[in-house]
């Protein structure tokens, strides 16, 4: 298990080097720079300058490989977009919302969506059933702006409970997590169901049965555990994936994110900026991956990480 | 009996202590959206932080009737060689850290500005004719040379290339910069609510960069003219979205919200009393390479100049966002000539003839095209896409050609404008400064277009010159004519804007002018320091 975590980890460094790589040639190659004109020339010389000040005039390896050191060292660099900070305090800012909303939306849709997802399929083609698939596949297919949009216009602006947007009070966060909570619910809730389903099918079930243990005995203590393995294998990309900020739904509920910064850093050419936010998200994945691997085995004691099974 | 004397006394103090605090006025408004890097327009204004045009004051400004209104200076006089304006500031302006605000904080702004990568540079040098701008920005002068000096404490003189006689409109867009602060901190200065100083008439007390939402406070050391009415202002580019502003307009969080097409008629029948339309002074035209086919054909861009029924375009599918444009000047813009803008008239026969003496009679032999637009928000991105639909769908049916659509983003946009990378463009251009030179100057001497026409060019010259008005408005009228009869644009439309404005909120900045508009977002000093709420 130590081998692989540590085969692992050298993956994770090697994604890492190919992805930067990838980003960087990506990045470079769309036309136009941070400081080119948005409405009427700068002059040349002022550009070259701004270039120059900026490291931007150096050939594409060197500036990668300057980037890269910095990364070794934990620096990524000044946002060209907010001068009077480092990427990494930028980041550290700007995930607190971002997580907060994000992470919540995630802990309390999941759960839900377990139960949700175990009552459809102990309770199969009953009423249960088709109201928690119907849950599901609305929450799946309505757009997050949709969303965000009938929870301000029931709960802010019909019934005037919450205020429509903004932030840091409480208060303004509810409807965000509601909004963000509504993604892993209703996936949790069709994944919880097919895999209990399908667990419950499988021939050691009917053994248990055969014995005489109780139902709840079955469901919680083995049903369950067998059932969960694909729900490891949603729960950390699908957190890292809400946790890190969604540009409609903070757009939406006007919340000082992280998630604007990811089409932002594109648009305004923030170099710097687009390859940490890129880097943290591969090394996020990869992290997520890992943990999922390991929490297989656990969950398993058949899964050998690293082995056969 | 004492004891009651007591309280009564405490209560007294108490409500007296807290009454400023309960009577404060906290306007919350939408914003422009931009990067938010320094809180300095001097230093950056397509990047500036919200509202940092509101923390200091210009040397003058426009009221609400787009009238000329001193603020810094109390009074400037044109040299009689037209070549120099001297500007004479009020006396008793101050920083809000108690330091004097002099001519050398406006001059060092400017000197600052052509040295430091200043994203509107350009601004200082088709628009100001500030002698040696260009020289100094481009690095083959020193700043010293310069056309700008502080002559003392409260005046300042600047030198143009050649006489510009609207010099003093276009100094709405000079701010002054703390030099005191500049030499202490270097441009850092802008960068921290607890290092940046106003000497206008907002102060700052919060800003959160991750959406460029500022909180600012009416100043207490402010002596110009227009004073806040109100105690705090919090402006949100969030807001600025109508699908983000009306829903918080509604729910008591905004004072008042712009609207796309699809929210006026809902805002228009439950606050008939609260909506507001907003000259935005801007126009969006066709832009060609004209070195390009097939526009190198004057007759295929003529073709495509009566190709365009306006009316039907601003009357579906961009109803109440836009009106018609037959010239480049919006009405009610200086300069503006009523009988220019009457020949850009939809005439498809015409249009069809113009394409056939080209070559491509019904449009046959005519290559496929695509036009370029840029991505943006705000007014532009609700009209643009849908105009370039319906050109499309107009000049497939009326010249019978294909015109393929493509949305970039902007400095590709402009990348491929300046640098002849198609041929075909849908271009917005808004005002800066009030004066027809503003306008006729985005094509003057290669401009933003990247051509060139002599002639045009001395039209422009000598009008931009002349120190009289008839004699410019004439010119500018003859500048025009050449640019529809050598088909070099094709205005399309004037945008326009709609908001809806919460019932308490009051004062002669939500009362519309003569012309019928308010102007809630471009003209920041008079509408913000002539508001109240009840």
């Amino acid at each position: 298990m130590l081998a692989h975590i540590l085969r692992r980890i050298l993956s994770v460094a090697f994604t890492f080097i190919v992805v930067s790589i990838i980003i960087f040639l990506m990045m470079h190659s769309v036309p136009g720079g941070p400081f080119d004109a948005n409405d009427m020339p700068v002059s040349e010389a002022v550009r070259a300058r701004m270039m120059a000040q900026w490291g931007l005039d150096q050939p594409l390896h060197v500036q990668y490989l300057n980037y890269m050191w910095g990364v070794l060292h934990l620096d990524f660099g000044v946002p060209f977009q907010s001068p009077g900070e480092t990427v990494v305090q930028l980041i550290s800012r700007a995930w607190v919302p971002s997580l907060i909303l994000g992470g919540s939306g995630v802990l309390i849709g999941a759960p839900l969506g377990i139960l949700l997802g175990m009552a459809a399929a102990l309770n199969r083609n009953s009423w249960i059933d088709y109201v928690a698939s119907t849950v599901a596949t609305l929450g799946l297919t309505i757009p997050v702006f949709v969303t965000s949009m009938l929870l301000i216009l029931i709960f802010a602006v019909w019934l005037n409970w919450l205020p429509a947007s903004g932030w840091p009070q409480p208060n303004r966060w509810i409807l965000p997590i509601a909004c963000y909570a509504a993604i892993p619910l209703a996936t949790y809730a069709r994944y919880t169901r097919s895999a209990v389903l399908d667990t419950l099918n499988r021939p050691f079930v009917t053994v248990l049965r055969a014995k005489g243990l109780s139902e709840r005995r079955i469901i919680f203590q083995h049903v369950m555990r067998n059932s969960a393995i694909p729900l490891v294998t949603v729960f950390l990309p699908m957190f890292i994936g809400t946790a890190t900020g969604s540009i409609f739904v903070e757009a939406m509920f006007r919340v000082p994110g992280l998630g604007a910064y990811f089409v932002s850093s594109i648009e305004v050419r923030d170099y710097t900026l687009q390859m940490a936010l890129m880097l943290l998200i591969t090394f996020m994945y990869c992290l997520a991956y890992l943990l999922s691997d390991i929490a297989y085995a656990l969950l398993n004691p058949r899964i050998r990480v690293g082995g056969a099974e | 009996m004492n004891a009651f004397v007591r309280l009564a006394g405490i209560m007294v103090t108490a409500t007296a202590l807290s009454a400023p605090v309960l009577a404060q006025t906290t306007v919350v408004a939408p914003s422009g959206n931009t990067a938010g890097t320094y809180m300095d327009y001097m230093k950056t204004v397509y990047d500036r932080g919200t509202g940092s045009e509101l923390l200091q004051i210009p040397i003058a400004t426009f009221n609400k009737e787009f009238e000329l209104t001193p603020m810094a200076a109390e009074s400037w006089t044109q040299s009689e060689d037209g070549l120099t304006w001297t500007f004479k500031l009020r006396s008793g302006l101050v920083w809000s850290d108690g330091e004097p605000l002099t001519a050398e904080d406006f001059v060092f702004a400017l000197q600052h500005a052509a040295t430091s990568g200043y994203d509107f540079a350009w601004y200082w040098d088709f628009a100001g004719g500030i002698k040696g701008w260009k020289e100094v920005t481009e690095s083959t002068a020193d700043v010293s040379t310069l056309g700008l000096k502080a002559v003392d404490d409260l005046t300042i003189e600047v030198t143009t290339v050649a006489p510009k006689p609207y010099l003093p409109s276009v100094t709405s867009l000079w701010y002054p910069v703390p030099k005191h602060k500049v030499d202490e901190l270097g441009d850092d200065w802008s960068l921290d609510v607890s290092t940046i100083v106003s000497s206008g008439p907002f102060e700052i007390e919060s800003w959160e960069k991750s959406n460029n939402s500022v909180v600012l406070t009416k100043s207490d050391t402010y002596t110009g003219p227009w004073s806040p009415l109100i105690d705090r202002l919090e402006l949100d580019p969030t807001l600025n979205a109508p699908e983000v502003g009306l829903p918080a307009f509604l729910a008591g969080d905004a004072d008042y919200s712009f609207l796309n097409t699809g929210q006026v008629p809902v805002a228009t029948q439950r606050y008939p009393d609260g909506i507001r339309k907003n000259a935005v002074f801007a126009t969006s035209y066709i832009s060609y390479d004209l070195d390009a086919e097939p526009f190198n054909d004057v007759n295929v861009r003529r073709a495509f100049y009566y190709a365009v029924d306006r009316d039907e375009l601003t009357s579906t599918v961009l109803k109440d966002i836009a009106i018609p444009a037959g010239s480049i000047l919006p009405p009610g813009y200086p300069g503006y000539n009523p009988d220019i803008a009457a020949e850009a008239v939809f005439d498809p026969e015409k249009a069809k003839q113009f394409l056939a003496d080209a070559g491509f009679p019904n449009g046959e032999g005519f290559p496929d095209v695509e036009i370029w637009y840029r991505e943006e928000g705000g007014y532009n991105g609700a009209i643009i896409p849908a105009m370039a639909q319906y050109l499309q769908a107009e000049f497939k049916e009326v010249l019978g050609i294909t015109l393929n659509i493509r949305s970039l983003p902007g400095p590709e946009w402009m990348d491929g404008l300046r640098g002849k990378k198609n041929n075909i463009f849908i271009a917005p251009y808004e005002y800066d400064y009030l004066d027809p030179s503003n306008f006729y100057g985005i094509f003057y001497n290669g401009g933003r277009h990247g051509y060139f026409i002599p002639e045009f060019d001395e039209i422009v010259a000598k009008a931009d010159s002349d120190s009289d008005w008839d004699t410019r408005y004439q010119l500018y009228a003859d500048a025009e004519q050449l640019m529809i009869d050598q088909g070099l644009i094709v205005p399309l439309v004037h945008p326009v804007t709609i908001a809806v404005v919460s019932d308490q909120l009051t004062g002669d900045g939500v009362s519309p002018n003569s012309l019928g508009f308010t102007q809630l977002d471009r003209l920041g000093h008079y509408f913000f320091t002539h508001i109240t709420k009840q």
